[in-house]
């Protein structure tokens, strides 16, 4: 049975996962979806009531219902690779690739209704205070006014992009940022805008949760920090992130929220203020975790690749060891 | 017409850097020119950051 990364080629964070998964003698398949069609190749056959599907990339060659688990990292948008791209052929091979994938009884990590549902910041605050996470006060609106009250009830506010996207034309980052005291609201009304309690945090925290596993790491905020400066993306800071232990009423409420997402992976990001609370602030379904590993030694690509290996309890197809040469490769 | 979260947007940093190892399709990972892993050399990929949380990643933001 094989394990299917679907990432793009400069992912290293990939390689640390694919790495565990060699040195266990797991077989593994990592292509590019970008890359299809072109040096990846498919072909499924729905014949006699089976499904029978392939797939192909650099000389190699796998049965999807010999997939155990697909784990979507950093794909490439289909056909983007493509000698000639367009729109429609990127739909025409997400629909083939995808839903001959979701054709299989392969595990995801993580499944993709499940992460489109994941990406937006209103469900995962809704989410979260559903879990007793602790969420702090937050307005999404397009009204001034609402605006104007929520500041007056929470004057030290954050904002931030309700989606986590950035513009591109031209490439602008918009971290997240304080919102001063006498600011005019009037342009809330040309977009939804977040605002947010300023949470005075002592610590970023960086929760990792693989499947059941548990990596949360802290950075402190040095105590000369700039207080404008609340976006640790951004902070210019040597701080190391450090291993640190979850307590165990967020360690209930993020399980509860991953199984309440269906996410089998999620980085979680927190605020801790100075009464030590961590203030839930988003779960990324596709976070980065490579980092945390350098800096705090938590095996956390050893525990996605143990994720990936896992045997399926679904059990394999039976059209799944069926050998099958496409022409040309 | 600006909406209100673009008044704080700034310049996104160049994330296009060059970097010292190379995607091997037989191995189906990156390799540093002497043949090591890049993935087995923290100090690399902490230097370029390569494995950190962006803001800004024109193709991924739920990072």
């Amino acid at each position: 049975m094989t394990v299917l990364i679907l990432t793009c080629e400069q992912d290293v964070t990939a390689d640390m996962v694919l790495a565990e998964l060699d040195a266990n003698g797991v077989p593994v398949v990592r292509l590019d979806p970008a890359d299809l069609p072109g040096p990846v190749a498919l072909s499924g056959e729905y014949v006699r009531g089976a499904f029978r599907g392939h797939l192909s990339v650099a000389g190699r060659l796998v049965s999807m219902g010999g997939l155990r688990s697909v784990w979507v990292r950093r794909p490439g948008a289909p056909a983007t690779h493509a000698a000639e791209p367009s729109d429609w052929l990127t739909e025409e091979s997400a629909q083939a690739l995808y839903g001959m994938l979701r054709s299989t009884d392969a595990r995801w990590m993580n499944d993709p209704d499940a992460a489109r549902r994941a990406r937006h910041k209103p469900w995962q605050l809704s989410l979260a205070q559903r879990c007793s996470l602790p969420v702090p006060a937050t307005l999404i609106t397009t009204f001034p006014q609402a605006a104007r009250d929520f500041a007056v009830r929470f004057p030290d506010l954050v904002v931030k992009p309700v989606s986590g996207a950035h513009p591109q034309e031209p490439p602008r980052a918009v971290p997240t940022s304080r919102v001063a005291p006498d600011t005019d609201f009037a342009a809330v009304a040309f977009g939804p805008t977040l605002l947010q309690r300023r949470v005075a945090k002592r610590a970023d925290i960086r929760l990792t949760c693989v499947g059941d596993r548990l990596y949360a790491a802290r950075k402190t905020v040095a105590p000369d920090a700039d207080p404008d400066e609340v976006d640790v993306r951004f902070a210019a800071s040597d701080t190391p992130w450090h291993a640190v232990d979850t307590p165990s009423s967020v360690a209930a409420g993020v399980r509860a929220y991953l199984r309440e997402a269906g996410l089998a992976f999620g980085a979680f990001d927190f605020a801790e203020d100075a009464d030590g609370m961590w203030w839930f602030l988003e779960c990324n379904q596709s976070g980065q975790f490579g980092f945390v590993q350098i800096e705090t030694g938590q095996p956390i690509a050893a525990a996605v690749a143990d994720w990936l290996a896992a045997p399926n309890p679904a059990g394999t197809q039976s059209n799944g060891s069926r050998s099958w040469a496409i022409e040309g490769h | 017409m600006r909406p209100f979260a673009l008044n704080y947007a700034r310049p996104a940093q160049q994330l296009e850097v060059s970097v010292p190892y190379a995607y091997d399709s037989r191995l189906q990972l990156n390799v540093l020119p002497d043949g090591r892993l890049a993935a087995h050399d923290y100090a690399v990929l902490r230097e370029l950051g390569s494995t950190t949380s962006t803001a800004g990643s024109k193709t991924h933001f739920d990072d």
